[in-house]
């Protein structure tokens, strides 16, 4: 999409997850260690974008191969390839479910799911009764972990009424859980959900209400839409911003990296 | 002692009719061991419960596929980028398959597990935060922590009755090299009773001894080696050649439907030996073959 900058002539084009991996990669840190799974281009494009600008001392892993500080260029599809392996290092996958329990060393967990509640709760695994699905997912792999990490960053390239549901069907990635009485009761050790990340907006969590609420919306998107896209009562600001567009800088250092244009799409 | 069968003769021998425990190592489209599952599929073994990594992909979908599957203890089965895994979905969904939820850390811990005889495994607080073991009551328990006498989320030990593992070389004795990364393939090896071991090529000892601490699963623990070069087609052979998406994708387009899988089975795996399999494939294989080879590239981190 093509967007006028203020006063600015100049215009700029780009993809939905372009934006949105400029996006994720203005929330993290340069003290991070970030982990992520399975179909994870757009989170491994944030952290090297998040590297390459902003956070150079921030580590990650691309969960699969668990390579640390894979250099893409190309990105590449899958999480298990093997042009990961150009990295900083590769440990083996048990060491980083090792990690995963330890707790205190990985910082950021990106996640996602078939459903994302309004508690931030995902759900890979079945919509419908367990035992009855009408879909079956695919499965949790690493989901159960985001009780025990200090973020979670959760993206969907799916913003609509079936994704964003008032109550996942199934609790395979927990976030805030019920909501603040169950949250404090559990007494899990990870942070919980910090950032949801769409194509439409961006959206945190009220402190209170552990509800998820708008942070802005992306150029071009009406806050109806966005409403409309939500299956719950999404908490909406009196007065929000309009998300951030990319600059040409962060445009070009994503493109150099994405040299097959994965995140070309719509 | 040469380990060294022939495809049909090693599935014959170490993967009986029944088998209780069988898992499939790779992990997404990567060193599935393709060739030992179509072999698998040809003699219609019929497998109690399989067992796959963190996440399975055709490795499992074709045997579920292949109506061969009575349950499947596993924490993904799915293609990744390309969607999700047709003949599994078919399966959970209309209720012909029984399924053992579990999560990745169960999988690679419980694996541990049975690898180092433990009676069970301690999982991390907060694992017990999600439904998973919930619905796997087989698999999870709740108990008491003997030292602090709080509840604490337990898991039994996998301990699969046979391993079929994709490795990138071995000797005649089993001692094998896995090219790029591990997944949790050397701790199916070292967890199961018997090891069955796909290659793309058996080399001599002294070529692996040459290099020990890149050589890592000792032969002690493989009963059989086939050399099956291109293997683990239509998925990846890390240090050899990449998947084939558009074989991938034809796959998915004919396995929507219990017809279509019918079909695929008989034009892919049960209609042709694996030998006129791969002939078909090798034009692709060579498009797909990584341009700088195993030996060469640092990559691997196998070879110096």
């Amino acid at each position: 999409m093509a967007v006028t900058v203020g006063s600015q002539t100049e215009e700029l084009s780009w993809s939905r997850s372009e934006l949105m991996a400029i996006e994720l990669a203005a929330h993290l840190r340069d003290d991070d260690v970030a982990v992520m799974g399975t179909a994870s281009a757009l989170p491994q494009v944030a952290c090297r974008l998040a590297q390459l600008t902003h956070a150079p001392d921030l580590w990650y892993i691309a969960g699969g191969t668990c390579s640390v500080n894979p250099r893409l260029g190309p990105v590449v599809s899958s999480c298990c390839d093997f042009d990961l392996l150009r990295a900083d290092t590769a440990i083996p996958l048990s060491d980083v479910v090792l990690l995963e329990g330890r707790g205190d060393v990985l910082t950021v967990f990106f996640a996602g799911g078939l459903q994302i509640d309004a508690y931030g709760n995902c759900n890979l695994v079945a919509v419908g009764e367990y035992s009855h699905p009408s879909l079956r997912g695919p499965g949790t792999v690493g989901l159960p972990f985001l009780s025990r990490v200090g973020r979670v960053l959760i993206y969907t390239q799916s913003h609509n009424r079936r994704t964003f549901v008032e109550k996942v069907d199934f609790l395979s990635g927990p976030g805030f859980l019920g909501g603040p009485a169950d949250w404090a009761s559990a007494g899990l050790s990870g942070g919980g959900p910090a950032l949801v990340v769409t194509p439409l907006c961006t959206m945190g969590f009220d402190p209170e209400s552990l509800r998820m609420r708008l942070v802005s919306v992306h150029p071009g998107v009406e806050i109806d839409q966005v409403r409309e896209a939500t299956g719950f009562d999404l908490l909406i600001p009196d007065s929000f911003p309009v998300t951030a567009a990319p600059t040409s800088r962060q445009l070009s250092i994503v493109r150099d990296l994405d040299t097959d244009g994965l995140l070309k799409g719509p | 002692m040469s380990k060294c069968l022939s495809l049909p003769e090693a599935v014959e021998r170490y993967v009986p009719d029944g088998v209780g425990l069988l898992s499939v190592g790779g992990m997404h489209l990567h060193n599935n061991p393709m060739a030992l599952v179509r072999e698998v599929i040809r003699q219609q073994r019929t497998i109690r419960r399989l067992l796959t990594s963190p996440c399975g992909a055709l490795n499992a979908d074709l045997l579920v596929g292949a109506g061969l599957v009575q349950e499947i203890a596993t924490s993904y089965v799915g293609f990744e980028h390309l969607g999700l895994a047709p003949c599994f979905r078919r399966a959970a969904e209309s209720g012909t398959i029984r399924i053992l939820e579990c999560d990745e850390a169960y999988i690679t811990h419980g694996l541990y597990a049975g690898a180092g005889g433990l009676p069970f495994i301690a999982l991390p607080a907060g694992l017990e935060a999600s439904d998973v073991p919930k619905v796997n009551q087989e698999s999870y328990a709740m108990t008491t922590d003997p030292f602090t006498g709080g509840p604490v989320l337990v898991g039994a030990p996998l301990r699969p009755d046979v391993a079929l593992i994709h490795a990138y070389q071995a000797d005649e004795r089993g001692n094998a090299v896995v090219g790029g990364a591990h997944f949790v393939d050397r701790l199916m090896v070292q967890a199961a009773k018997t090891v069955v071991l796909q290659v793309e090529q058996v080399v001599s000892t002294q070529e692996i001894a040459a290099h020990p601490v890149g050589t890592t699963i000792p032969g002690f623990l493989v009963q059989a080696v086939v050399e099956v070069p291109g293997g683990c087609y239509p998925t990846a052979s890390h240090g050899a050649y990449d998947f084939d998406e558009e074989q991938i994708k034809l796959y998915l387009s004919m396995a929507g439907n219990a017809e279509g899988i019918m079909e695929y089975l008989g034009q892919q795996v049960t209609g042709v030996t694996e030998d006129e399999y791969l002939e078909k494939a090798s034009a692709r294989l060579s498009e797909l073959r990584y341009g700088d080879g195993l030996k060469s590239d640092a990559r691997t981190g196998q070879r110096s």
